[in-house]
C-alpha cells in the first residue's frame, strides 16, 4: 500500500501515531460518505414508491427500514471515529427513532397478542394491532406525553375475535362479504341490518365477562367511585391514515350492568352501511375491521369541543381552530348546533386571535336517572357566554401544539373541560386539511349566472356541479344518485355512506370540523357548510355549481369555474393500508428539519428523523476533515514539498493514491500529483494568466492600513510572509490550507465519479488592510463565488462558500476557478479603496482579466 | 375480453393491492386467496387464464405450485412475484417454465403489461 511505503520513506521517528490517525480518520470519512450515499438512495427510493403506482409488501418496508437503520448506524459510528466521540449525543436519538420505527412496524404485524382486556395505563402504539388506532393514540397521550386523559381500560381486538368465534359469526361474516355488493346500497342496508342483529344477540364469553368486571372494579377503586363509562370504538385503522370519522359508534354514560349490550352495539356499528361503504371505497379488506373498544370513565363535561391544530378549511395559516359548546361533545362533532369558534395563534406564545360566540340553546348531559344522554335547555343568560375561559383555551392550545409535535402532523383533537376547569384530551387523530386553489377568476365573468347562495364556510375547497338531491330522512340515502350534490339540513355522519358518490356537499347548519366535513375532505368533495338556507333555496333535481373556494352556489353549470378535468375519485393505490403504513414509517425517515448548517439548531439534539441524522453527520464530517488538515499542519514528518516557481511554499501529504507511486525523496513536481481535486486546483493556481510574482501596486491609504495592522499584536512577522501551504491529498480528496500574506484560505473537497459524494468547501479569511478594505475584498470574493454557483455566507471578513453534488468535470472546473481566484484575491484588499469599483473587479475576473489590466484608480 | 385471474399470496395486503390494480384497469375476474391449494382448485374450477403467485409462501413454495399447475394445465401462464434480492430463485422458476417473474417493488404498469402478455400467450397456445 502506497501510503505506508510513503510514510516509511519519509517519516521521522515518532510519526507512526500521526500516520495511523490520518489513515483511520480518512477511512472513516470515506465510509461515512459511502453510507450517507446509501442512505440517500434508500430514502429516494422509498419516497418514489410511496407516491403510488408501486406494488410492494410489508416485508419490503421492513427490509428497507432495516437497511437504512444499518447505514445510519455506520454513519454515526464513523462520525464518532472522526470526531473522537464528540457526537455520542446522536446515539440515543438514533436509538429512539429506531425504537419508534420498529413500533410502527410492529403495529402492522398480524395480531399476535392474546390479552382480552388491558388497562389504559399499559396501552401505547406498540399495541396498535390489538387496541386499534384511537386507543393506541390515547395511550400515547396518557402514558408518554402525560397529558390529562380519562382513566379507563380497553377491550382488545382479540376479545372481538373471540366473541365472533363463540357465536359462529366468523363464517357468517365471510359469507356476507361474498354476497354483498357495496354499490347496491339498498341490498347492503338490508344485509347489514341482519348481520348487526346477529351481533347484537351474541353471547359474551365467560372470560370476557369476568375480565371486564375486574377491570371495572379496579377503575372504580382508582377513582374512588363506580364510574359511568364512555365506550368508544377503536378500529384497526381508525384515526390513523383513515379517519372513519363518525363511522363507528360511541356510547356515553354506560353503567356496568348495561356494559355488554352497549359493547355489542359498538361492535355492530362497524357493519353499518356507512362504515362498509367507506371500507370498500378506501380499498380496505374485512379483516381490517377487527374492533377494539375503549372503556373510559365519563368526564362530567362542563364544556366540550374539538381543537384543530391547523385551520382544516385552509383559510388561515399559523392558527389553531377551537369549536366548543356546553355539555358533552356530540353537539359539536355531529354539527347539531353552531358552536363557539376561536382562533388561536400557534407560533410563539399561544394567544387568542378571534372569538365568535354563538347562542348555544341546548346542551347534552348524562341522563340524570338512567343510561345515555339527555338534552337540556341552556339558561338564557348562559347561551351567549363563552363555553371556554381564556385560561382553558390557552391550556388547550398548548396541549394541541404538543400533540402536533409529538405525532408529527396536524391533529384533530376532541376534548372536554370538567367541573374543575381541567382540560381533558378524549382523542387525537391526524387532520385532513383542505387548501384553497390558488387561481382566482374575475367576478365579472360570473355575473351571468344567478347566485343562489353566497354565504357559508368552506369545509373542503373546490368547485363541482351536479343536480341537487336533498336528504330529509335516512331512507333517502338509498336513492342518492351518483354525481348529485348532497344537500341537507345537518352534517350527519350517516351521510358518509353516500359521500363518495356526491359531486359536492351543501348543508344549512354544521361546521368545517364535523365528521361529515372530515369525510368530504378525505374524498376531496367540495363542501359548503353553515349556509343557513340551502334546503330552503335549493330543490331536488335543480342543476347547480358549488364553488366552495368563494363560498357560493350558482344556478346551472358554470363552465368557467369547473375547469377541464373532474377530480379523480374512488379507491387509489396510495390510499391502501400498505401505503398508509409506508407513509407512517417514512415520517421517521425522510422529513428534513436540519436544513441550514448556519443555524443555531444545527446540532444532534435537533435531529428528529434519519434524514436529519445523515445531514448532520455529513456536514459535521466535512468539518472534521478540516480539523484533520489543521492537525496535519503540526505534523511535519511525512511531507513532500512541491517544486514550483510559484511562491506558495506548498507541502503535500498523501493519504493514498494522491501522488505518483514512484515519488522518491523530499520533492515532487506538479506532474506527480494524481489527486483529482488537487490537480484541478493546481490547474487554476498555475494558470498562465494569473500572476503570483511580485508585489501589487498599492495606494497610500492601503499601505498605511497595512502598517498600522502590522503594529497590532495578531500580525505575522516579516519573515513569515510566505508561510507554508499544506495540502492533504488522496485520489479523490483534498484538504488545502494556505496562509498567503495576511489572509488564510482553506479548501476541502472530494471529487469522484460518484456525483453524490462530491463537495467543495472554501473559506477565506483575513487580510492585511483595515476592516473596511478587507470587507470590500470579501464582497468581491462573495460576488464571484455566487456567480460560480457557490452557496456563500459572509461573517465579518470571513467568507465561506460551499457547493456539492456536481458531476466530476464541473467540480474540477470549480476548483480550477478557485485556484485562479485565490491568486487574484491576493492582497486585493490593499488596492480596493472604494466600494463602487467592486463590480469592475468582479467583471474583470469573469472575463478572464486575471491581471486586472486597466484597473480603475 | 374478460379473463379469470387467480392470485395467491400469503400476504393479504399484497393481494388487496393487486386486486385493486387489476379491477381498476381491466374487466377481468380476479380471485384472490392466501391458500395455494385453493388456488389450484380455483384454477381448475374456473378454468383460470392466468395464475399469479408469490415465490415464497409458508405452505407451498411457488415453484412447487408451478410444477403442479404445469401438470394440470400446461397452457396456464404462471407469473411469479419475487422479493427484493431473490433473483437466483426467479431464474430457477423460469427454468421450471414460469411464464415470467416480477420483483417487488414493481410499478402497477408492470403487472398489467405482464398479465396482458400472459393472456396473449395463452390465447396463442389454445389456438395452436
Amino acid at each position: 500500500m502506497k501510503i505506508l511505503d510513503f510514510f516509511r520513506r519519509t517519516k521521522a521517528p515518532g510519526a507512526k501515531a500521526g500516520e495511523d490517525l490520518f489513515k483511520t480518520k480518512y477511512q472513516s470519512f470515506k465510509k461515512l460518505l459511502d453510507a450517507n450515499n446509501r442512505a440517500l438512495e434508500i430514502m429516494s427510493r422509498l419516497e418514489t414508491v410511496s407516491q403510488g403506482d408501486f406494488v410492494f409488501d410489508i416485508q419490503y418496508i421492513r427490509a428497507r427500514s432495516d437497511a437504512i437503520l444499518d447505514v445510519c448506524q455506520v454513519i454515526i459510528d464513523e462520525l464518532n471515529v472522526l470526531g473522537n466521540n464528540r457526537y455520542t449525543a446522536l446515539i440515543p436519538i438514533y436509538e429512539d427513532i429506531k425504537a419508534r420505527l420498529h413500533q410502527e412496524l410492529a403495529g402492522s404485524s398480524p395480531p399476535g397478542g392474546d390479552a382480552w382486556t388491558l388497562p389504559l395505563s399499559r396501552v401505547d402504539r406498540r399495541l396498535l394491532a390489538e387496541v386499534g388506532g384511537k386507543n393506541a393514540n390515547l395511550g400515547e397521550i396518557k402514558n408518554r406525553l402525560q397529558l390529562p386523559t380519562p382513566e379507563g381500560f380497553v377491550v382488545t381486538a382479540e376479545a372481538y375475535r373471540q366473541v365472533l368465534a363463540e357465536n359462529d359469526l366468523t363464517e357468517r361474516l365471510e359469507a356476507f362479504f361474498q354476497e354483498v355488493d357495496p354499490d347496491n346500497l339498498a341490498d347492503l342496508t338490508a344485509k347489514s341490518r341482519l348481520l348487526r342483529e346477529q351481533i347484537l344477540q351474541a353471547r359474551i364469553p365467560a372470560r370476557l365477562a369476568q375480565e371486564v368486571q375486574q377491570r371495572y372494579e379496579e377503575l372504580a377503586q382508582a377513582l374512588g367511585r363506580p364510574p359511568r363509562l364512555a365506550l368508544r370504538s377503536s378500529g384497526l385503522y381508525e384515526d390513523q391514515e383513515f379517519s372513519f370519522a363518525g363511522q363507528f359508534l360511541t356510547k356515553l354514560n354506560v353503567s356496568l350492568e348495561n356494559f355488554f349490550p352497549n359493547y355489542l352495539e359498538v361492535l355492530a356499528s362497524q357493519w353499518s352501511p356507512t362504515a362498509l361503504v367507506y371500507l370498500a371505497q378506501k380499498g380496505l379488506a374485512r379483516r381490517e375491521l377487527a374492533m377494539s373498544v375503549g372503556c373510559l370513565a365519563m368526564v362530567a363535561a362542563q364544556a366540550s369541543g374539538v381543537l384543530f391544530t391547523e385551520d382544516p378549511a385552509g383559510s388561515h395559516t399559523g392558527v389553531m381552530v377551537v369549536e366548543a359548546a356546553w355539555g358533552l361533545g356530540p353537539t359539536v362533532v355531529e354539527g347539531t348546533l353552531v358552536p363557539d369558534r376561536y382562533l388561536l395563534a400557534k407560533e410563539g406564545e399561544i394567544a387568542i386571535l378571534e372569538q365568535h360566540l354563538s347562542p348555544k340553546t341546548f346542551r347534552l348531559a348524562a341522563a340524570p336517572n338512567g343510561e345515555g344522554l339527555a338534552t337540556e335547555a341552556v339558561p338564557d343568560s348562559d347561551q351567549v357566554q363563552a363555553a371556554l375561559t381564556t385560561e382553558e383555551l390557552l391550556v388547550l392550545g398548548r396541549h394541541g401544539r404538543r400533540l402536533e409535535e409529538y405525532f408529527g402532523e396536524p391533529q384533530d383533537i376532541e376534548f372536554a373541560v370538567d367541573a374543575g376547569g381541567q382540560v381533558i384530551i378524549l382523542q387525537a387523530r391526524p387532520l385532513t386539511v383542505s387548501r384553497p386553489r390558488p387561481e382566482a377568476l374575475p367576478p365579472e365573468r360570473l355575473a351571468a349566472h344567478p347566485v343562489l347562495i353566497d354565504q357559508g364556510t368552506a369545509a373542503c375547497f373546490g368547485v363541482a356541479a351536479g343536480p341537487v338531491f336533498i336528504i330529509e330522512r335516512d331512507e333517502d340515502l338509498s336513492r342518492f344518485p351518483e354525481g348529485a350534490v348532497l344537500v341537507a339540513r345537518y352534517t350527519s355522519a350517516r351521510y358518509g355512506s353516500v359521500i363518495h358518490k356526491a359531486a359536492a356537499l351543501v348543508v344549512d347548519i354544521g361546521s368545517a370540523t364535523s365528521h361529515l366535513a372530515i369525510l368530504a375532505r378525505e374524498f376531496k368533495i367540495p363542501a359548503l357548510v353553515d349556509t343557513e338556507k340551502a334546503t330552503q333555496v335549493l330543490e331536488t333535481g335543480l342543476e347547480i355549481t358549488v364553488d366552495a373556494d368563494r363560498q357560493r352556489v350558482y344556478q346551472g353549470r358554470v363552465a368557467e369555474l369547473l375547469g377541464p378535468a373532474a377530480p379523480q375519485k374512488g379507491p387509489l393505490l396510495a390510499e391502501t393500508p400498505l401505503y398508509a403504513t409506508l407513509r407512517r414509517v417514512l415520517r421517521f425517515i425522510t422529513p428534513l428539519h436540519l436544513t441550514d448548517p448556519k443555524l443555531m439548531d444545527f446540532k444532534p439534539e435537533s435531529c428528529r428523523t434519519l434524514h436529519d441524522l445523515t445531514r448532520f453527520a455529513h456536514q459535521t464530517g466535512i468539518a472534521e476533515m478540516f480539523e484533520l488538515g489543521e492537525q496535519a499542519r503540526r505534523q511535519e514528518a511525512y511531507m513532500v514539498r512541491l517544486k514550483t516557481p510559484i511562491p506558495l511554499n506548498l507541502y503535500l501529504i498523501d493519504l493514498g493514491g494522491g501522488l505518483r507511486r514512484e515519488v522518491r525523496g523530499q520533492f515532487v513536481s506538479p506532474e506527480d500529483i494524481l489527486s483529482v481535486p488537487m490537480r484541478a486546483l493546481w490547474r487554476g493556481v498555475s494558470h498562465p494568466e494569473v500572476s503570483w510574482a511580485g508585489p501589487i501596486a498599492i495606494d497610500v491609504k492601503g499601505l498605511y492600513s497595512v502598517v498600522s495592522r502590522s503594529l497590532s499584536a495578531a500580525a505575522p512577522q516579516q519573515g513569515d510572509f510566505w508561510l507554508r501551504t499544506l495540502a492533504i491529498v488522496s485520489k479523490n480528496y483534498l484538504n488545502f490550507s494556505s496562509r498567503l500574506g495576511y489572509h488564510f484560505a482553506t479548501i476541502d473537497a472530494y471529487v469522484s465519479e460518484v456525483r453524490n459524494d462530491n463537495y467543495l468547501s472554501f473559506r477565506f479569511k483575513g487580510g492585511a488592510a483595515d476592516e473596511y478594505r478587507r470587507g470590500l475584498r470579501v464582497r468581491f470574493l462573495g460576488a464571484i463565488l455566487q456567480k460560480l454557483d457557490f452557496d456563500i455566507e459572509i461573517i465579518g471578513d470571513l467568507v465561506v462558500a460551499r457547493l456539492g453534488k456536481y458531476p466530476q468535470p464541473l467540480m474540477e472546473d470549480k476548483l480550477d476557478l478557485l485556484g485562479r481566484l485565490m491568486a487574484c484575491a491576493r492582497q486585493r484588499d490593499m488596492v480596493m479603496g472604494d466600494a463602487r469599483i467592486i463590480d469592475w473587479y468582479v467583471q474583470a475576473f469573469l472575463e478572464g482579466n486575471y491581471r486586472f489590466e486597466g484597473e480603475p484608480r | 375480453m374478460a379473463a379469470t385471474i387467480v392470485i395467491v399470496d400469503d400476504e393479504p395486503d399484497l393481494l388487496d393491492l393487486l386486486k385493486l390494480i387489476l379491477t381498476e384497469k381491466t374487466d377481468h375476474r380476479i380471485l384472490t386467496t392466501s391458500d395455494a391449494h385453493q388456488a389450484i382448485d380455483w384454477c381448475k374450477t374456473y378454468n383460470a387464464d392466468v395464475l399469479i403467485s408469490d415465490l415464497r409462501m409458508p405452505e407451498m413454495e411457488g415453484i412447487e405450485l408451478l410444477k403442479i399447475m404445469h401438470k394440470i394445465d400446461p397452457n396456464l401462464p404462471l407469473i411469479l412475484i419475487t422479493a427484493y434480492g431473490t433473483i437466483e430463485s426467479a431464474v430457477e422458476a423460469m427454468r421450471h417454465k414460469a411464464f415470467d417473474y416480477i420483483s417487488k417493488p414493481f410499478k402497477k404498469e408492470q403487472i398489467l403489461m405482464t398479465v396482458d402478455k400472459a393472456l396473449k400467450w395463452r390465447q396463442a397456445q389454445l389456438k395452436a
